[in-house]
């Protein structure tokens, strides 16, 4: 399976959501960062289907999605941004109306749709009422949803908002699990949601296309850029215009994590960039202090 | 499909909150019929209590079924008396008077007067009041023929045909259906649930951003808005029966009978000019399927003016005040000539006595067409358009959706 946009672009009065977005999915998961505002839901909408683009095509294996038509709704499994679903259904109840929409047979969606409440860990909590889930419960009914129809393609669009930690880390786990074999398209502004997960990630910025790649080859190219500077209160003021990362006091001063291309300072050393230092390089103003 | 309507039924309809109101309406309306009784029946134990026990035990045998000339006289030579007696209001007044039927001879021609000399005068007289209509309509007929008037020729040979034959041959209890006919309290209750409930159908897909979910699924576009209006039909329609089945119980059950069950339906005063020839019981079920198909009309609106807006009060408002302005419309032209005016108006089929109580008609290029089949015919149409209206408006409001040729570049 292969997914491609063909320079796909979105205006909204008069304002780029997105432009000229080219990129070619294969298989494993795709992290798809930028903050907010950055076009990643648009992109999406575009995607499953739910938002005409200016210009541009997505193609699954070279196939026009137009042409495709609703068939193409088979392909994918689609978790939206802030979804509620229905308070008064229990569980099951929602998985099994959601497999009647999809069109998959009575008994085989029954049987799917309990399957999956396993895997997500949810089989005790199955005639709960969704109004009365935590938001990660939530979550994972919503990405056990997406999964009913055995799709190709899972898109999911900001699904750890709203998550504490430790259902973040069962989250991504759970991503993880559900990747094999198929093309996870993952939207999120949170850089630890797809660091150690994400076989690729697509930077976006400003409805643009940033920078694509495995996250080793993104840190990578990045060698040699990041920099750490101890400061003392004194000095801090001096290095503010640079663009930092983080900051950590502890007694002996202030550790800076500073992004350049040249050697911001005498006494800075190197570090090993992460996933986060990609992020802020290619962001071109840093966090202004 | 059928799965995708029990899902749609299920996440619209049994609600817990939806449920409350049905039980608390049903029982209001129970009690509304209660005290409609006690109001209104010349027998209830609150407005005359010796009455019900001297109706029902000792004089309504001996009166009621076909009226023959010996019950006639019977009657007549208990109240002529009673008549006299009170004529010059010297009788005595006293209330325990052990030579009358109720302690009092007041009383006791008022008893006889309105529960069976007014009655069955009204019944023995009908035949009388339909001939002369008959004769007059006859008379119209040539009249128009020979002026070339067709349009009135036609409706002149309608009423002929209508009035023909008509009589009240038989006696019965009928103020049971007298004010079942004449109650409309459910019907607003009905309206009200309806209105609740239906506000969410649309509106609940934009509050949890299902819609844009939905849109991603096979059966979430054209078969789901299809699954949405017909469960939303089948709510209605139960709506509709389960009240009427309380009402008719309710009435029957105070009143304490049914009957007039198989009397005509102009044995009801109010219908004396009806074009109806059925009986009540018949007139009972018609009475409960114009209601609802009036309440679907309404529905299929309060449905269409949701589709513009992402939460249920402000459409809930509105639509309150399209009710209450069907009503006062209503209001303004009931027992009025322009009989157009009633018939365009939806909420004419919800409260719809005035339809049926006489024979009116409207001028349909040129045939004269009863009102009720006028106000019916109208009522389908706006249905239609409303449904109408419903898809293509439900369909600019979808997001483009892949493999539909209409293309909106709107998230809604
Ligand atoms: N319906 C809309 N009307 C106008 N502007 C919109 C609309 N939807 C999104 N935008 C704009 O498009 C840009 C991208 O939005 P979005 O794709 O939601 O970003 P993200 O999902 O990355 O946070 C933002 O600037 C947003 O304000
Ligand atoms: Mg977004």
């Amino acid at each position: 399976m292969k997914v491609s946009f063909e320079g796909i672009s979105k205006k909204y009065k008069g304002k780029w959501a997105l432009k000229d977005f080219s990129s070619n999915l294969e298989y494993g998961i795709y992290g798809l960062l930028g903050e907010n505002g950055a076009g990643k839901t648009t992109l999406i909408n575009i995607f499953v289907g739910i938002l005409k683009s200016d210009q541009g095509r997505v193609l699954i294996n070279g196939r026009d999605v137009e042409k495709i038509g609703i068939d193409f709704l088979s392909h994918i499994g689609y978790l939206p941004q802030y979804p509620q679903f229905y308070k008064e259904f229990t569980v099951l109840e929602f998985l099994k109306y959601m497999s009647v929409l999809k069109g998959i047979p009575k008994e085989q969606g029954e049987k799917r749709a309990k399957e999956l409440l396993s895997m997500v860990n949810l089989s005790e909590a199955k005639d709960m009422k969704v109004g009365a889930l935590s938001g990660g419960m939530r979550q994972r009914v919503g990405i056990a949803q997406a999964m009913l129809n055995d799709p190709d393609i899972l898109i999911l669009d900001e699904p750890t908002a709203g998550l504490d930690p430790q259902e973040r880390i069962r989250f991504r786990n759970l991503i993880t699990k559900f990747s094999q074999n198929r093309i996870v398209l993952l939207a999120t502004h949170i850089v630890s949601d797809i660091e150690h997960v994400a076989n690729q990630v697509i930077l976006l910025k400003n409805g643009e296309l940033l920078k694509q790649g495995a996250p080793q080859k993104l840190t990578d190219e990045i060698k040699g850029k990041v920099w750490s500077i101890t400061v003392t209160d004194d000095s801090l003021e001096e290095m503010l215009h640079l663009k930092i990362s983080s900051m950590m006091r502890d007694d002996q001063g202030i550790h800076l994590r500073v992004i350049a291309d040249e050697k911001p300072a005498d006494h800075a050393v190197h570090v090993k960039p992460n996933l986060e230092d990609v992020f802020l390089y290619y962001s071109s103003e840093g966090e202004k202090w | 499909m059928v799965r995708l309507f029990f899902f749609e039924f299920r996440k619209h309809f049994m609600k817990k909150s939806l449920v409350i109101a049905i039980i608390c309406f049903s029982l209001l309306n129970i009690a509304k019929i209660y005290s409609e009784y006690h109001e209104k029946s010349l027998l209830s134990s609150s407005a005359n209590p010796e009455w019900q026990e001297l109706y029902w035990n000792e004089i309504y045998e001996q009166f009621k079924g076909v009226m023959t000339d010996k019950k006639i006289e019977t009657l007549m030579s208990i109240y002529k008396p009673l008549e006299q007696q009170t004529a010059d209001k010297t009788a005595s007044t006293e209330t325990n008077n052990p030579n009358t039927y109720t302690g009092n001879l007041y009383n006791d021609h008022l008893f006889f007067k309105w529960n069976f000399v007014d009655p069955m005068e009204y019944a023995y007289m009908y035949k009388q009041y339909a001939n002369d209509v008959v004769k007059t309509a006859n008379e119209n007929v040539s009249f128009f023929e020979s002026l070339g008037n067709d349009y009135e020729y036609k409706k002149n040979k309608i009423i002929l045909n209508r009035f023909q034959g008509r009589s009240i041959d038989s006696f019965s209890y009928t103020e049971m259906f007298q004010y079942y006919i004449h109650y409309d309290f459910s019907a607003f209750l009905v309206i009200l649930i309806c209105l609740y409930a239906l506000m969410s159908v649309f509106v609940t897909e934009k509050e949890t951003e299902m819609n844009v979910l939905l849109l991603t699924t096979k059966a979430g576009g054209q078969k789901t808005i299809f699954a949405k209006l017909f469960s939303a039909s089948v709510f209605v329609i139960a709506i509709s029966f389960w009240f009427g089945l309380i009402d008719f119980i309710a009435f029957a059950s105070f009143f304490g009978s049914l009957e007039a069950l198989f009397s005509p339906i102009y044995a009801i005063e109010n219908f004396a000019n009806t074009a109806l020839d059925i009986n009540l019981g018949e007139y009972a079920l018609l009475s409960l399927v114009v209601k609802t198909i009036g309440f679907l009309i309404v529905s299929y609106l309060f449905l269409f003016i949701s589709l513009f807006f992402k939460n249920a009060l402000l459409p809930f408002i509105i639509n309150m005040f399209f009710m209450f302005g069907f009503i006062y419309f209503q209001e303004a032209y009931m027992g009025s000539e322009q009989i157009i005016f009633k018939v365009i108006n939806p909420f004419s089929l919800v409260v719809h006595r005035d339809l049926f109580g006489g024979t009116e008609f409207v001028n349909l290029f040129g045939f004269p067409i009863l009102s009720y089949t006028a106000a019916i015919l109208l009522g389908v149409i706006w249905g239609g358009i409303f449904l109408l209206a419903i898809f293509i408006f439900q369909r600019k409001n979808t997001i483009y959706r892949i493999g539909v040729k209409k293309r909106v570049d709107k998230v809604v």
